[in-house]
């Protein structure tokens, strides 16, 4: 009796193991495709403190956009999981990703150097780790782990401009500055650090000194078309149309193919006086670029001031339903 | 005596009185006195204004409410000639126990340069999420009365003329039927039938038991959690309130186009005359969200030109952060420019009014787009240095208490910023001017009015969770100035939106009553003038709120003069 007993549980017992895994593979398998609620419906029946069940609630909170609550499912779960298996290695990526997402950054690191040292060549991991770092103001670390991702030497110039170009992303401009002029140190004729460093005085108003600093980039390469086109910007803003003019020119000419140039040479014909010309500009602008919220503004003004309030209406409600972003 | 010798001279006598840091102050702002003919000093405290305004939580906010403080008043209330301050107040998630609650503060004006609180004397001990402020007289009767803001009911008191207030609200018709964020506030006289009516801006339809927290990890400015919003949240709708002459208000917000503008989450309020066409226009700043310009149609309603007229947006149709905004003639063209503050990163904008009906955004060309740290609330132009420019005051302070953790940021607490105007260019002087400006705060609120009525225009400041600031402006007594004050008496008694010309010296200058002004506060509705070195005004002519026109001749300088309606010569 009591062997029929012993035996009748057992197989109770392998009945719910493969509940268990067909379970774990069918979340598994949502999750892959793109269905983590599912996932994580399917993941119910399972035990909370199942490590392997809230490794995948984990992964599927993370893929549903619940930085908070992967978290908190994929602490407890990690020290359970075998030392060095892929289940433990997911799950402590994961932990670094959420934690960077749910704004934990101090947090997040130790995670994402644990994952680097089984995923060097990750370069979404480098970018998270990067961010992470110049967002604790470790800018040192920040450079090192770009230098990697991008297989220049750490304390090179390249290294220098590549760290200030993924600190001007993060609107660290301030970190950036300093960046781009150790990297000016280490070889004045960098390509692009001038410009950088033009573009953030040119968007702090710092106009004339803009000026100087696109002249500087372009002495380096005089090809550049978005050196061209920023010297524009600046001399639009000093309303200096003659000279906005030339350079703006010069831009399109090197690059027929980006709309910037095109709106502000309309805004300066503009202000020329040359609603022609201006129109032209904006609408070529319009046709590189249709979902420019810019040049349909600029050209629903232009029409406006023109009498042309039916089009110049069109212009401005295209505008208005083009999705735009503050600085908040 | 040379300057450098006053300097010293006066140096010595501050340090023999054991003062060495007000001393350092005093001689910073005494040498840019001496140069921009202006400076400012501190005088909250000795003056009396020394309530805290309480605002949500001081190092961490779990909602967009708690961030936004509250808005100042300059007004006389009790007729004597000076200038009184209303603070709002706010208060916290946690709330307060009965009794305890933070309330709004009256101040009265001693008229010696002191105050005195007569908050619960005058009725007006009103607690809770307190936002903005406005005044004017809308029942005619010579007692200016206050209007006030919040996230819940807004509260109309009428003046009694005895020096308290009664609490009209439900009486005048505004209790509101659903929990509304209301935010800045003006009185203004939008169908020209000498009532005043009340435009009140709305922020969002916030309901604080679903709305995100920063817990939810969504929500992060530069990867710091913060407050979420306001994008992702509902809008609020603006309002309009007509007055019915009868001491009730009727909602006429969706008949007179309010609540069709392009924009939502409005914040700051000014009145203005854009097209000068007579008729009162209004200005709200929007946060993340195109501002709205309404347009007076003359027929009892308005249209949002705010788009089509290029005083939206910035230069390239991007949303802005708007939160207050300030009004004047700032180039001396004779028509009302619009400047707008915004958030940090970006900068404050200056739309420059055509008088085609356009606005151009002169930001950079002004010289104005050389800040992008500060986060910008209350402002106004004024001409501090009487030299017949008006220059710009910005009151400053970071919306996210959490920012002191970036330190890249300019932090929470951030200085002020003073643009002179040299001749329609703007030079950032904050520097030259020194103590106080350049001491930070967490400013919000701002309202701009000669207090003690010596002919330079003062500033009163509520900061969050801080006690208020009173800049007492001191200014070069060679230089002459004007102060006008108009009384209705077929328009608004209050003459807002009447519009006056001042022609001294070969110069003439436009300004205008108006209603509401800076961030959800209400300046001094007196008219100032600067006039440099002309000791006398050749002519002023005023247009009422109604339209009637009228001028006066050969005024002399240094003094307030009260215009009545139906005094002057016709035009």
């Amino acid at each position: 009796m009591h062997g029929l007993l012993l035996a009748a549980a057992l197989q109770v017992a392998a009945s719910a193991g493969e509940a268990r895994v067909v379970a774990l593979n069918e979340a598994r398998r949502l999750v892959n495709a793109g269905k983590p609620d599912a996932a994580l419906e399917a993941l119910r029946p399972l035990a909370a403190d199942d490590p392997q069940a809230a490794l995948l609630r984990g992964v599927a909170h993370y893929h549903a956009n619940h930085p908070v609550q992967a978290i908190d499912t994929l602490l407890p779960a990690v020290p359970k999981l075998p030392e060095g298996s892929l289940e433990r290695r997911e799950a402590v990526q994961v932990l670094g990703l959420s934690s960077y997402l749910a704004g934990r950054i101090a947090e997040a690191i130790p995670y994402l150097e644990q994952t680097r040292r089984w995923a060097e060549g990750n370069p979404e991991l480098s970018y998270v780790l990067g961010m992470a770092y110049v967002q604790t103001r470790q800018a040192d670390k920040a450079r090192d782990t770009w230098a990697r991702s991008f297989g220049v030497p750490p304390a090179s110039a390249a290294a220098h401009l590549l760290a200030a170009q993924m600190m001007v992303r993060a609107e660290l401009d301030e970190l950036a500055d300093t960046e781009l002029k150790q990297a000016l140190v280490l070889d004045p004729r960098l390509p692009r650090a001038n410009l950088l460093l033009g573009q953030t005085a040119l968007f702090r108003g710092r106009l004339d000194e803009a000026v100087a600093l696109f002249k500087r980039e372009l002495e380096i390469s005089p090809g550049d078309a978005m050196a061209f086109y920023r010297l524009g910007d600046a001399y639009t803003r000093q309303l200096q149309w003659d000279d906005a003019l030339a350079a703006l020119q010069k831009s399109v000419w090197i690059n027929p193919y980006f709309s910037g140039p095109y709106i502000l040479l309309g805004k300066t014909y503009m202000k020329k006086g040359d609603l022609a010309a201006a129109e032209g500009m904006l609408r070529q602008a319009i046709a590189y670029d249709p979902n420019n919220k810019a040049a349909h503004y600029l050209l629903g003004q232009l029409l406006q001031q023109a009498g042309r309030t039916e089009e110049a209406r069109r212009e401005l409600e295209a505008a208005e339903k083009l999705q735009g972003t503050t600085d908040r | 005596m040379s300057r450098a010798r006053a300097r010293r001279a006066a140096a010595a006598l501050l340090i023999a009185a054991g003062t060495a840091t007000v001393g350092r102050a005093l001689a910073a702002s005494t040498e840019a006195a001496g140069a921009l003919g202006f400076s400012f000093r501190e005088v909250a405290r000795e003056a009396g204004l020394d309530a805290v305004t309480v605002f949500g939580g001081k190092d961490v906010n779990r909602y967009l409410l708690e961030t936004t403080g509250c808005g100042a008043a300059f007004l006389d209330y009790d007729g004597d000639g000076w200038l009184d301050v209303f603070l709002v107040n706010g208060t916290t998630l946690e709330g307060f126990p009965k009794g305890q609650e933070p309330i709004n503060h009256l101040y009265r004006n001693r008229g010696d340069g002191t105050f005195e609180d007569v908050t619960r004397k005058a009725g007006l001990a009103q607690s809770g999420w307190g936002q903005g402020v406005c005044a004017g007289d809308y029942d005619n009767d010579g007692n200016v009365d206050l209007f006030v803001t919040y996230y819940g009911q807004n509260h109309l008191y009428r003046n009694r003329g005895d020096g308290t207030f009664e609490d009209v609200t439900a009486k005048a018709g505004l209790l509101s039927k659903r929990l509304r964020w209301n935010t800045g506030c003006a009185f203004l006289d939008y169908d020209r039938d000498g009532k005043l009516d009340l435009l009140v801006a709305n922020y969002i339809d916030l309901d604080l038991a679903t709305a995100p927290t920063p817990d939810s990890g969504l929500c992060r400015y530069k990867g710091v959690k913060v407050a979420c919003g306001p994008p992702g949240l509902p809008g609020g709708k603006n309002a309009l309130y007509r007055n019915k002459g009868d001491g009730t208000f009727e909602d006429v917000s969706d008949k007179a186009g309010i609540t069709r503008n392009s924009g939502t989450y409005g914040l700051g309020v000014s009145t203005l005359d854009f097209d000068d066409d007579g008729w009162v226009d209004a200005y709200v700043a929007n946060d993340s969200n195109p501002s709205a310009l309404y347009r007076n149609n003359h027929d009892g309603t308005f249209t949002d030109v705010a788009v089509p007229a290029g005083c939206a947006y910035s230069q390239d149709g991007k949303p802005q952060a708007g939160m207050g905004v300030a009004v004047g003639d700032y180039d001396r063209n004779g028509t009302m420019d619009v400047f707008k503050t915004n958030f940090a990163g970006d900068t404050a904008t200056l739309y420059a009014n055509t008088g085609q009906g356009f606005c151009e955004d002169r930001t950079f060309a002004s010289g104005i787009g050389l800040n992008t740290r500060w986060l910008g609330w209350g402002t106004a132009f004024v001409d501090f240095g009487k030299d017949g420019w008006l220059d710009l005051f910005l009151v400053n302070g970071h919306v996210y208490p959490e920012v002191v953790q970036l330190k890249t940021e300019a932090g929470y607490r951030q200085r002020k910023i003073v643009y002179h105007n040299a001749a329609g260019r703007f030079e950032d002087v904050s520097e030259r001017l020194g103590p106080p400006v350049t001491d930070p705060r967490a400013g919000r609120g701002a309202a701009f009015g000669d207090y003690d009525n010596d002919g330079d225009v003062d500033v009163v400041i509520n900061n969050v969770n801080d006690r208020p600031d009173l800049y007492r402006t001191e200014s070069d007594p060679s230089r002459h100035w004007l102060l006008v004050k108009l009384v209705g008496t077929q328009s608004n008694r209050s003459a807002i939106g009447a519009r006056v010309r001042c022609t001294a010296g070969g110069v003439t200058q436009v300004q205008e009553v108006r209603g509401g002004g800076s961030y959800m506060s209400q300046n001094d509705l007196r008219v100032h003038f600067g006039l440099a070195g002309a000791a006398a005004v050749d002519r002023l002519q005023v247009r009422w709120p109604n339209g009637r026109e009228e001028e006066w001749m050969g005024i002399a300088a240094d003094r307030i003069l009260t215009v009545t309606e139906g005094t002057g010569k016709g035009l």
